[in-house]
């Protein structure tokens, strides 16, 4: 997924959300999952999906990284392995079950492979049956780095038994050049409709990763056009495109005759049809669903209710709802940099940071909550991370001013703190943070970047001593959050520091947390290792947790069964959504 | 004549070669990685290296640049790397001549993206210049005819208001109370001929349009009724008066037709801009055209597509300078070309 320029828009891909409270909250004990606030939905109808201003990027499966795109595909018309089912339950709706597979997949050797038998009466919109091959070219496809760009193909090359070329990369080179493809053909093979994934270390989870991305997804060798394939949809599902996909206009879709309903456990399909608009402003997405006029009373959105219209969130009454996302905001110390080098340093820094005041510049609470880790609550290995659960939201500028005295640098300490600037929002955000922190003894200078953020922070030879970043997990895997950002291994690469922008290099005893994390077959055990992990991230202030982003959705009046699912990220579940006819 | 257009488009060539190189220099010399921004988050640096080579930005600039001449001029296939094209056939776009590119981001030609946003903000500039000239000129003649009056005084006034407002703020008043709010028109949305018939067409047009036209339309308003003021204390239309013409054929024949002449030169200038898309009023009203397509095109450092754009427009503006230094001749006898 692309980078975000703001530190509000989110970052990751996908994970997990709670429901909050709010009028969105349910005990996910009714028919359509949790967070439902309308009557019951039943066949019929044409409902709306606002996609908004920031376009679908990709409706390649394997290209696909963005939680809205995922969820959504994932529900209407591409199907897989296995998926989630319409549930608000933290439990059941984070555990697959069985979708285009007979079963959730079985392993003998405590994850390092992983079967499954496709199930013999799905078929694809055109009629023909999906086969296991389908499964193992549409995997394949994730190793074409050169024509496939864009998706979370990493996974895979991280764990799929494959040797590592050269470059850095797999010796397989996907379906297009076939360099390698005797390696891939022994890592994945096909027998009957039964699929085989060989892996080079354990993966517990693996079928949970198939059922939250996309990459995994089958696909037909026979219509691939590589990346002119970007926005052509091959269904599965109850959906399928009629017509084209329009960049910034959208696309319809309408019922595929060829999706079997008693085939699938998962997607209601109640409206006949589903229409994307693409492009509108907010505002104006916002405009039309909280007057509830014209074709809005049909229509649900990813959007957030902009800041200038939340003074009218109970226009809506209970077509507002609330949840928290997946996703956790966060500051580094550079690691590099002169003055937090010595951990005193961090600690001073730690205990100043004021994620009240970070809060408040950026909203409030009906934006953000604190939180006190970079995992968050919603994924199984989160836990309160010592280091930072026990300091108050306003943090302590008396303990950070002592702290500080213990600080090698000279006083006062002179910080830069570059992060992703360009609103008077993250501006004002990181002006609370420089109040706080000088208020223990740093003097801050603050440096906001735009479209060269990323691109700065990223190399390891920056000269910032704090930056933001935003993260939330691929799927409800600690795995998903701390390697990605912490492991120095694959981060730190000479002239990048990937996602790792504080240059943490966390040394032998981390890398080996980490791999004990990963190699632990039960998944309960493995989310206590993942939280040990952080612990140790905290103590050494490998970085400071700030808030999570809570979503504002409203929905239209004429919408049944809307339900903002755990299994969706706290998204709206289009599986189980529909509307008055 | 001929000598002076084969010279004009001469010139024009020259010019958007130069802003063909001007683009990809910017590009290039920008300091943000651009293969960052398709091979998104959790890219390696493997995988970003590998990014950049099949975006073909690991190449010296001369060669991506001349690449792109050579497509202009001869067509291209798409994939650029031959082994590619040899392994996976299946997967080649050919992209005939003039070829602009291809969009990685976009997964089609350039070509292709401009046959399907061009539609949209051809019509949105013909319905505002349509607007906007009628109603500029007419304001602007009858401001000039009551000069000093309540009349004049009003519609200036007026098109000094008009003026003020940015396009963005007019048309989101427009969008949330006489589309939503009052429900007064449609929600605006394009809908070509083909699908709605001239009818939806307008219709989905008007509001764009009038939020569009009014700028201009405030500036036309000033600018027509100066010139027929001007016009008026010229010698000849003194002379025209003298001669007992009737004061219809005074102002419509001798003093509006002078006017008129600076008046083109604007108009076919503006217009050729905003064929180019309207940047601003796409993006308030969701029109899918060029202008829309610019932001995006910028927004993911999308370089084929944002070269297409930028070569596009300076070939509309650049031609419309000649069709308006050709009109000249025929409005005003005046001028010659030679």
């Amino acid at each position: 997924m692309a980078f975000t320029k703001k530190p509000l828009a989110a970052l990751a891909a996908t994970a997990l959300a709670a429901t909050l409270a709010a009028c969105g909250g349910g005990s996910g004990d009714d028919d359509n999952g949790g967070g439902s606030s309308s009557g019951k939905a039943e066949k019929g109808g044409d409902a709306i999906f606002f996609v908004g201003p920031r376009t679908v990027e990709h409706w390649d499966p394997q290209r696909m990284y963005i939680g809205r795109d995922l969820n959504n595909s994932g529900r209407l018309f591409y199907r897989s392995l296995v998926a989630l089912p319409a549930s608000n339950d933290p439990v059941e709706g984070t555990t697959p079950v069985p979708d285009l597979a007979t079963d959730t997949g079985t392993t003998e050797d405590a994850g390092k492979t992983w079967t499954f038998t496709v199930r013999d009466d799905v078929k694809w919109e055109d009629g023909q049956p999906i086969t296991c091959e389908d499964f193992k070219y549409g995997a394949s496809r994730n190793f074409a780095t050169d024509v496939i760009i864009g998706g979370p193909a990493n996974y895979l090359f991280t764990y799929l038994d494959i040797p590592t070329g050269d470059d850095d990369l797999p010796a397989y080179k996907g379906p297009y050049s076939k360099k390698g493809q005797e390696l891939y053909d022994q890592a994945v093979t096909c027998e009957g409709q039964t699929i085989t994934y060989r892996f080079k270390k354990a993966w517990p989870d693996f079928p949970l990763s198939i059922a939250q991305l996309r990459y995994l997804d089958p696909y037909r060798a026979d219509l691939d056009k590589g990346d002119a394939n970007n926005f052509e949809i091959i269904s599965n599902g109850p959906y399928k495109l009629d017509g084209d996909w329009k960049e910034g206009t959208g696309g319809k879709f309408v019922r595929n005759e060829n999706w079997d309903e008693s085939t699938d456990p998962i997607r209601k399909a109640y409206p006949d049809t589903w229409d994307f608009r693409e492009g509108d402003t907010d505002e104006a997405i916002y405009e039309q669903l909280l007057a509830d006029s014209g074709d809005a009373q049909y229509a649900v959105t990813e959007r957030r209710l902009p800041p200038a219209l939340f003074s009218r969130k109970d226009e809506a009454g209970d077509r507002y709802t609330q949840v928290e996302s997946p996703y956790v905001d966060y500051v580094l110390p550079n690691f590099n940099s002169p003055v937090f080098k010595d951990a005193n340093c961090r600690e001073a820094l730690k205990l100043a940071t004021d994620r009240a005041g970070w809060i408040k510049a950026g909203g409030g609470d009906q934006y953000f909550k604190a939180t006190d880790s970079v995992i968050n609550p919603s994924v199984p290995g989160y836990q309160p991370n010592p280091a930072f659960a026990d300091i108050p939201a306003a943090g302590d500028p008396d303990a950070a001013a002592a702290a500080l005295e213990k600080c090698s640098a000279p006083k006062p300490v002179k910080i830069k703190f570059t992060y992703s600037g360009g609103t008077p929002t993250s501006d004002n955000q990181a002006s609370a943070l420089k109040a706080a922190w000088d208020k223990a003894g740093f003097e801050t200078e603050l440096d906001p970047l735009e479209d060269t953020y990323y691109a700065v922070i990223q190399k390891p030879d920056a000269d910032f001593d704090v930056t933001w970043g935003g993260w939330g997990a691929d799927w409800a895997s600690a795995g998903t959050v701390i390697p990605p950002l912490f492991d120095s291994r694959i981060n730190l690469t000479g002239d990048s520091n990937g996602n790792d922008y504080g240059n943490y290099k966390g040394g032998p005893e981390v890398d080996q947390l980490i791999d004990d994390a990963y190699a632990e077959p039960d998944l309960d055990a493995a989310a206590d290792k993942w939280a040990a992990v952080d612990a140790k991230l905290g103590e050494d202030v490998a970085y400071i947790p700030l808030e999570i982003t809570i979503f504002n959705f409203v929905h239209g009046g004429k919408v049944t069964g809307y339900a903002n699912n755990v299994s969706v990220n706290g998204y709206a579940d289009l599986a189980v959504l529909g509307v008055e006819k | 004549m001929l000598a002076y257009v084969i010279r004009r488009v001469f010139a024009g060539v020259i010019m958007l070669i130069v802003m063909s190189i001007v683009t990809f220099a910017l590009f290039f010399a920008s300091p943000i990685d651009q293969e960052s921004f398709i091979c998104g988050k959790n890219c390696s640096a493997a995988q970003k290296k590998e990014t950049a080579a099949a975006m073909g930005y690991d190449d010296s600039f001369i060669n991506q640049w001349s690449d792109f001449a050579k497509g202009v001029v001869a067509g291209r296939d798409f994939p650029d790397d031959p082994k590619l094209r040899e392994t996976a056939p299946q997967t080649i776009v050919r992209c005939e001549a003039p070829c602009l590119g291809y969009s990685r981001e976009r997964g089609d030609t350039v070509t292709n993206l401009i046959k399907d946003t061009f539609p949209v903000s051809f019509s949105l500039a013909v319905a505002a210049f349509v607007l906007w000239m009628a109603g500029g000129i007419l304001f602007g003649v009858l401001a000039a005819l009551k000069k000093g009056m309540l009349i004049d005084r009003g519609v200036v006034g007026l098109s000094l208001i008009g003026f003020a407002f940015p396009t963005f703020f007019v048309g989101l008043l427009l969008y949330k109370f006489v589309a939503i709010q009052w429900g007064l028109t449609e929600i605006p949305r394009y809908t070509s001929i083909a699908e709605g018939g001239i009818g939806g067409w307008l219709s989905g047009l008007t509001l764009p349009a009038i939020t569009l036209c009014l700028f201009f339309m405030a500036a036309y308003v000033r600018m027509t009724r100066s010139y027929v003021i001007e016009s008026f204390q010229e010698d000849y239309v003194r002379t025209a008066r003298a001669k007992g013409l009737p004061e219809r054929t005074v102002t419509f024949k001798h003093a509006l037709r002078a006017a008129l002449t600076p008046i083109v030169t604007m108009a076919g200038l503006d217009f050729a801009g905003l064929m180019g898309g309207a940047i601003i009023t796409e993006s308030v009203f969701n029109y899918p055209g060029m202008g829309k397509l610019a932001v995006l095109a910028s927004t993911d450092f999308d370089l084929p597509t944002t070269v297409g754009l930028v070569i596009l427009l300076a070939g509309f503006v650049i031609a419309a300078n000649i069709v308006v230094d050709l009109l000249y001749a025929v409005i005003d006898p005046r001028v010659r070309l030679g």
